[in-house]
């Protein structure tokens, strides 16, 4: 017959044996290692680089995704080109529809006005006023002929492309001017902007 | 049921004989139904057991179902989007996405190509009447604050589902916009350039957004054809993700919110022992224990089931939803305007009705300050909407309106709110009545009964 006495040494000597245990797996192993037991650290560090190849190889290709749609190549058309000779520009103004664009002159004196509305690129149409109008801009009075007014949001501009009215934030882009060397047609050049004093004396 | 689904049979001897020899009722059950209902429980089972039917709750409260509350809203907005999804998709076998040939293709459509003037017509009226139902579905989640929590219940998260439909609406609206850039007339070639200029309005990103768009510096054929994809595939894709969690997240979030009301009005009274077992089909959702606390209602008692009460509406709702579209195809015939000319500007210039509160915005908003202008196409065209969309995506946070205020139309204890959404709501609806019938040539203001002055339309 056991004794409840043993059943207490019994316990006492398995919670020893515990404690021990416990004990020394609290301690560190120095200088030991255990042969085939997972490498904490090396486990880790292969998981943080197995997930940042697979965000580099996602993002890598996010990016060739996005960046293809930048075109790198554009087949669109010059923006230099001839306008014509220029007995073809009457006194005035002169619209220029698939341009975009009304060239001015004045006797022998030429400017470009860009046609494109400066609130939000609308094209603007050339109001023909019945009677000039003298009007101030910048200080200086000018008596102007026409106006442009914009159709998509109001914005309207004296006959020199300065903004008077409406939403527009600034005057109508003036663009150089040059004749051509071998045929002497009117160029312009739409990436260049020019002030608004520019005038191309022939 | 059952007894009277066999007379049935029997009375109806030549139909009945012919579909079991053709086995077509049998056929069609073994594809879509594991077995047939003979109980309302059954019923509720079937529900979820069917392939079409189980995103439903097997019951459904009747208040959820009210004609009044929500005025299926929602509803619509899916079915709209539906017929929108099928028309397009027969569309896109008759449409060319190229500059050449895109208004020619929408112009056979329309003259040449049988029936083909119903089925864009049908496509147009139906975008129309989405952006309308989609915003309606806005206002009303708003005046009735649905996209508050209301009990605690585990997993409840009605203000995600509220920024879930904010992003549905602006979709909604690019879906139209880049739907009426395609037949590729005047109205889309100039949509594009406003709306793309609006984009490089922006600082720093303004530029390379509007590259990306048109896929260089001028509208061209590689402009076309990215619109054309986004409408197609991209947007509706979006639009069919967000849809679906859309509709999940109701379920995960207890119903429609004017359910909320019974379980305050349940907490009041003293809890009787529920009689019968209670199950939800949500199943066990996350979180360590049941809660204890929360107010049980009985299914039995408030509930019925989903079918026939939820089908029977929901067919109502999509056939009531297509005949509109359907007669107002028949009676507003599509425009076409000229084919796009980038010499000229139409006068005046109007985009869709939807848009000219936007139209409006960018008109008048322009101003300087201290010898700097600010372009009205950055205040009114990007910080203002930017704004209004923030205020929506933020608000449920910042909503302290108590939780008996839910799922009722006009509660006192959200009028102020209700009142400032309103406003707003208003003064979008002024401006979009000025764009649409007080603008005239050169963008002037006309009274809606003034003529306008004839402009010349070219030089």
């Amino acid at each position: 017959m056991k004794k409840q006495s043993d059943f207490d040494e019994a316990r006492a000597k398995v919670l020893d044996a515990q404690s021990e245990a416990d004990q020394l797996l609290a301690q560190k192993p120095k200088n030991v290692e255990l042969i085939g037991a997972p490498n904490p650290s090396r486990r880790s560090l292969l998981k943080t680089l197995g997930i940042s190849a697979v965000l580099v190889a996602l993002g890598g290709q996010a990016f060739a995704m996005l960046r293809s749609l930048f075109p790198n190549v554009l087949y669109e058309p010059p923006q230099k080109f001839k306008l014509g000779v220029l007995d073809k520009f009457t006194e005035g103004g002169t619209f220029l529809e698939g341009d975009r664009l009304f060239v001015f002159r004045d006797k022998n004196t030429f400017h470009a006005i860009s046609a494109a509305c400066t609130h939000l690129g609308c094209t603007v149409k050339m109001v023909k006023l019945n009677q000039p109008k003298k009007v101030t801009v910048g200080g200086k009075e000018i008596e102007e002929q026409v106006e442009f007014h914009c159709p998509c949001h109001g914005s309207k501009y004296y006959g020199d492309g300065t903004n008077f009215a409406g939403p527009a934030p600034r005057p109508l882009d003036y663009f150089n001017l040059e004749v051509s060397p071998d045929d002497g047609q009117l160029i312009v050049d739409k990436a260049t902007r020019v002030s608004q004093d520019f005038r191309l004396t022939v | 049921m059952a007894t009277e689904e066999i007379s049935r049979t029997k009375t109806n001897s030549f139909l009945g004989t012919l579909r079991e020899k053709l086995a077509l009722k049998p056929m069609w059950e073994k594809l879509t139904w594991t077995w047939k209902p003979e109980t309302k429980r059954e019923a509720g089972d079937a529900i979820v057991r069917n392939f079409i039917l189980h995103w439903f709750p097997a019951k459904v409260s009747l208040e959820s179902l009210s004609w009044g509350y929500s005025f299926w809203l929602g509803t619509i907005s899916a079915v709209l989007f539906l017929i929108l999804t099928i028309t397009g998709g027969i569309l896109m076998f008759l449409y060319v996405p190229s500059v050449e040939r895109a208004y020619l293709s929408v112009k056979d459509l329309e003259f040449s190509t049988s029936y083909g003037w119903f089925l864009r017509g049908l496509h147009r009226i139906s975008a129309h009447l989405m952006v309308a139902v989609v915003f309606l579905h806005m206002v009303r989640v708003f005046l009735t604050g649905a996209f508050k929590n209301g009990r605690k219940a585990v997993g409840q998260n009605r203000p995600l589902n509220w920024i879930v439909g904010v992003a549905l609406l602006l979709i909604t609206l690019l879906l139209s916009f880049t739907g009426y850039l395609l037949p590729w007339d005047q109205l889309a070639y100039w949509a594009i350039t406003v709306g793309t200029n609006i984009a490089s309005s922006a600082p720093v990103f303004g530029d390379p957004t509007r590259f990306i768009l048109l896929g260089g510096t001028t509208i061209e054929q590689a402009t076309l054809i990215r619109f054309y994809v986004l409408h197609c595939f991209l947007l509706p894709l979006a639009t069919f993700g967000l849809v679906s969690y859309h509709m999940w997240r109701v379920r995960k979030d207890g119903g429609l919110a004017c359910t909320e009301k019974r379980y305050e009005e349940a907490k009041k009274q003293e809890q009787p022992a529920i009689a019968s077992k209670t199950y939800s089909l949500l199943g066990i959702t996350g979180g360590s224990a049941v809660d204890v606390q929360n107010v049980m209602i009985d299914d039995e008692k408030d509930k019925v089931p989903s079918s026939p009460y939820l089908t029977v509406r929901l067919a109502v709702v999509t056939l009531a939803t297509l005949l509109v579209s359907i007669l107002l195809t028949l009676l507003v015939r599509a425009p076409l305007e000229e084919a796009a000319n980038p010499a000229v500007t139409p006068n005046p210039a109007k985009a869709p009705w939807y848009f000219l509160w936007l139209q409006e915005l960018v008109t008048i908003t322009t101003f300087t300050v201290g010898g700097i202008t600010i372009n009205g196409a950055l205040i009114g065209g990007i910080i203002l909407p930017g704004v209004l969309v923030a205020a929506a995506v933020l608000w449920p946070y910042f909503d302290k309106s108590p939780v008996s205020s839910i799922g009722r139309w006009f509660p006192k204890e959200r009028k102020w709110q209700n009142r400032v959404f309103v406003i707003i709501v208003a003064a979008i609806l002024i401006l979009t009545f000025i764009g649409t019938y007080m603008r005239g040539p050169f963008w002037e203001i006309y009274m809606p009964w003034q003529e306008w002055e004839q402009a010349p339309r070219r030089f």
